[in-house]
């Protein structure tokens, strides 16, 4: 009834608003450590739960980005088949026109990156020059970007001709020391769970200590006060759906190294889901002008805590998608106080 | 203490009954009081004003009343009876609606649904909208309301007065017997400001008690029936029209503006209005405006601001005076020529503007001028964010970046224990000397400021009066744009009416001087003739 007094209810909620996302990794972190007994709690349990996660890790971390400026893009998993479709493509050909493996390997890695910059740059120039609303964008970006990547490869898959160098950009690492896997064999911390956590520190320093991160929250806040107050809004819009782009690069790179090919009909399929179910989870209001990346990585990890969890529960994979649908409906019901 | 006189009780008997009231009713907040023991009646067929500086606990006292905050003490009386109202709609049901300042409409539905929302006619059992019937309902209230506008018009394209009247229909429509209207004038001119008091006047004498918040003494006093007067959280002062129609205070003190200022704020005032320096005409000017204007908004205005010059903007709203600013700046497509410092200058964007010393203070600051979820820190420094951006701006200087702040709160003394916290967190007149201040941190030379102390406590604004005379004094030249005519009187050295888009006309310096003054503008402002202005001399 008093609505405005600081009660223990009202104190409860904003602790909740603030650490909910927190409360819930410990909880499903004990969940899993009492279901899969001393294995989940293992070192190699981590490593692959980062490992399996990080592609999408970096997607969210970038969506993130796009959420606090106030938008969306639905686009993600494709520019991520498309960015990877593109650089195989290119590595492949490299290889057969006589390049050496290593040179090859990097333009490819190069192009891909390049490639998915390109998809994030058109969105972000149909939105911000052709005034298109980011929704009705980067829907269309989901359609075009993966039926160019099905034509690219008549919607097959593309092999990696490279030998071992690309593979091993996918399944090498670094060596972690005094941990081992079960069969006795040196664990390493790969390169895709490295390459995810240097995204997340990096967006998460631009985002509060930075001059874009700074302007991106107040166009993400008010995109007009923004502009009365002098911030470059349509080259802030335009530059968040780039970098979008470049991360969902980075992610196919990572994707498709890891697979050494690119499957265009499945990879980065729904991806663009899992991404914004982090953000939500994560805390990130829906509306703009807030955002934290912690809560994304933590986000990401209770999204595949709960898969992990589910699968060895023996619950069908069909269940699976109910389950996270209604975790993320209660994350917001959890959050939504002042923010979101 | 609190408790009515025997005096008051004869008084309140004649003026029928008390519709509405709260006896000693306390609100805390963690650290604060925001009310202490407050006992107040509204009477049928009365204005009451309530009056104070912000933070005096006048909005607390509208959200008890209208049922949004249930107070830690004290009780909330109806019809003399003691009551509760479980939020806003269960007051709506008794009959209680307020008129925020932020107006409560759906910009994207017409007039006519806005003004029936929520009690919209039905048909075949309540299924469907019986349209004809929602638009004769609602003509029939604007009527009572006396406006005239189109029926099916959005929302979104009314001026912010028309608004109000849609805001005021729809209290009506849920036939309201209690009417709170937070500063409805704050954000009118004068011509449509004196139009809607009428119209409180209207509701008043049809037997609704009616109570306003208000900045503006002046209407205060000219159309209360009784006034009281908050200072941190308590009850003060009151003032009640006597059978002479005058107002006056128990003790007999006769409420003028004067009189009320200084119970709100504990302490005489002295002249709000600092000493006019002089412009320095001779120099280069620092903007001139050749036949400028903003696209389809106005046209012709042409204007020479000299350094150390203030010259203000007067009209009624909607004259395209906040457009000409907006289209100086780069924030509207403009017409005709700019010359800064003698150069000539096209500006497409406010950053374009700042770079050469041309800046905008909006007179909208919660919309436009400021980003109230964000700290007061990052508000603070967003239009100069490149001079403390390092490494191409990898980073930013967040220890340069506090010292500015704390310069900035020192120099101007804005009340902010924590800037760290949104800026919303202060009051209307600290958050202003912060928009103004973001400006000021790019060292500008021309400066426009646009309905500089709306919103803002009588001691806040003595206090931006001042600084705007200083920046003046050293040689800034500025632009005042204001609906506030003693305001430009007070304060600028020239006034410009605009009228239509265009300049209606000029005023002096030394015609600001003379009694008068303001009605010549009134008049220029309303397009009446300047030859009754002379009879009338």
């Amino acid at each position: 009834m008093s609505r405005s007094h600081t009660g223990t209810a009202v104190r409860m909620q904003r602790f909740l608003e603030h650490w909910g996302v927190l409360v819930a990794f410990v909880l499903l972190f004990t969940v899993s450590a009492f279901k899969q007994g001393g294995d989940f709690l293992s070192i190699e349990n981590f490593r692959n739960l980062l490992n399996q996660n990080a592609a999408v890790g970096i997607l969210a971390v970038g969506m993130t980005l796009v959420i606090v400026s106030a938008g969306i893009d639905l686009s993600v998993g494709s520019m991520v088949v498309l960015a990877a479709a593109v650089g195989t493509t290119a590595m492949n050909a490299l290889i057969e026109a006589g390049w050496s493996e290593p040179s090859a390997v990097v333009s490819g890695a190069l192009i891909t990156i390049l490639a998915g910059t390109a998809a994030g740059a058109l969105n972000g120039a149909l939105i911000v020059f052709g005034r298109i609303a980011p929704f009705i964008a980067t829907l269309g970006g989901l359609a075009a970007f993966r039926s160019i990547a099905l034509a690219i490869a008549e919607a097959g898959e593309i092999r990696s001709q490279s030998p071992t160098m690309f593979s091993a950009l996918g399944r090498g690492g670094i060596p972690l020391p005094f941990a081992e896997n079960s069969a006795g064999k040196a664990l390493t911390l790969s390169w895709s769970t490295v390459i995810f956590f240097v995204v997340a520190i990096v967006a998460q320093w631009f985002l509060s200590r930075a001059r874009f991160g700074r302007q991106l929250v107040a166009v993400g806040a008010n995109e007009t006060a923004a502009r009365y107050a002098g911030v470059p809004v349509a080259w802030i819009r335009f530059r968040v759906y780039a970098l979008m782009g470049a991360l969902a690069g980075v992610a196919g790179l990572v994707q498709s190294s890891r697979m050494n090919s690119v499957s265009t009909a499945q990879l980065g399929l729904g991806s663009e889901l899992d991404a914004i179910a982090a953000v939500v989870i994560g805390g990130t209001s829906l509306r703009g002008g807030f955002g934290r990346i912690w809560g994304t990585v933590a986000g990401v990890l209770i999204l595949g805590m709960i898969t992990n969890i589910l699968t060895i529960s023996g619950v069908s994979p069909y269940w699976q998608g109910a389950v996270k649908g209604a975790v993320i409906v209660l994350a917001v019901l959890v959050q939504r106080g002042s923010r979101a | 203490m609190e408790l009515p006189s025997v005096k008051e009780v004869g008084a309140a008997a004649r003026a029928t009954l008390p519709r509405m009231g709260v006896r000693g009713v306390t609100v805390e907040y963690p650290g604060v009081r925001a009310l202490d023991n407050v006992t107040v009646d509204f009477m049928a067929g009365e204005i009451h004003a309530i009056v104070g500086e912000n933070g005096a606990g006048k909005s607390t006292l509208m959200k008890v009343l209208s049922g949004a905050l249930t107070p830690n003490a004290g009780e909330l009386l109806r019809n003399g009876e003691p009551t509760t109202l479980r939020g806003p709609r269960a007051a709506i049901r008794a009959g209680i609606s307020m008129v925020h300042q932020e107006l409560n409409l759906v910009a994207t539905l017409s007039v006519a649904e806005n003004v029936l929302l929520g009690r919209e006619p039905t048909f075949l059992a309540g299924i469907a909208v019986d349209r004809s019937q929602q638009r004769e309902r609602a003509r029939g209230l604007l009527a009572m309301l006396g406006a005239k506008m189109d029926l099916d018009r959005a929302v979104s394209e009314l001026s912010i007065a028309d608004c109000q009247y849609v805001e005021i229909a729809k209290c009506l429509a849920s036939e309201a017997q209690v009417l709170i209207l937070d500063e409805p004038t704050a954000v009118l001119g004068e011509h449509e400001a004196s139009k809607l008091l009428q119209l409180l006047r209207r509701l008043r004498d049809e037997g609704r008690a009616v109570l306003f918040i208000s900045h503006h003494l002046d209407e205060v006093v000219e159309v209360a029936d009784r006034v009281s007067v908050l200072r941190d959280g308590r009850l003060v002062a009151r003032f009640q029209r006597n059978a002479m129609g005058v107002l006056q205070a128990e003790d007999g003190t006769m409420a003028t503006e004067d009189t009320l200022a200084q119970a709100m704020v504990g302490r005489e005032l002295g002249s709000i209005y600092p000493p006019k320096g002089s412009a320095k005409p001779g120099e280069i000017a620092a903007i001139e405006l050749i036949e400028f204007g903003a696209a389809d908004r106005s046209r012709d205005v042409s204007v020479t601001v000299f350094p150390g010059e203030i010259v203000g903007i007067a009209g009624l709203v909607g004259s395209g005076r906040t457009e000409t600013a907006e289209a100086i700046v780069g924030l509207r497509r403009p017409v005709g020529k700019i010359r800064v410092a003698g150069a000539e200058r096209t500006f497409k964007h406010p950053r374009a503007a700042m770079r050469h010393g041309v800046t905008y203070v909006s007179e909208d600051r919660k919309g436009r001028g400021l980003h109230v979820s964000l700290s007061s820190v990052a508000n603070m420094t967003l239009p100069s964010l490149d001079a403390f951006s390092q490494f191409g701006g990898a980073r930013i200087d967040a220890v340069a970046e506090r010292s500015v702040v704390t310069r900035w709160i020192n120099e101007l003394a804005i009340r902010c224990a924590r800037p760290g916290l949104p800026i919303s967190s202060l009051s209307g007149g600290n958050q202003q000397k912060f928009a103004l201040a973001r400006w000021l941190e790019t060292r500008p030379n021309v400066l426009i400021i646009d309905e500089p102390t709306r919103g803002v406590d009588i001691g806040a604004k003595a206090e931006i009066y001042r600084i705007i005379a200083a920046l003046a004094h050293e040689g800034l030249a500025c632009i005042v744009i204001s609906s506030e005519l003693p305001e430009l009187i007070g304060l600028a050295h020239r006034v410009l009416v605009m009228r239509q888009g265009s300049v209606a006309g000029e005023v002096t310096r030394e015609q600001l001087a003379e009694p008068g003054c303001e009605e010549r503008i009134v008049r220029i402002a309303s397009g009446l003739r300047a030859e009754r202005q002379e009879n009338h001399e």
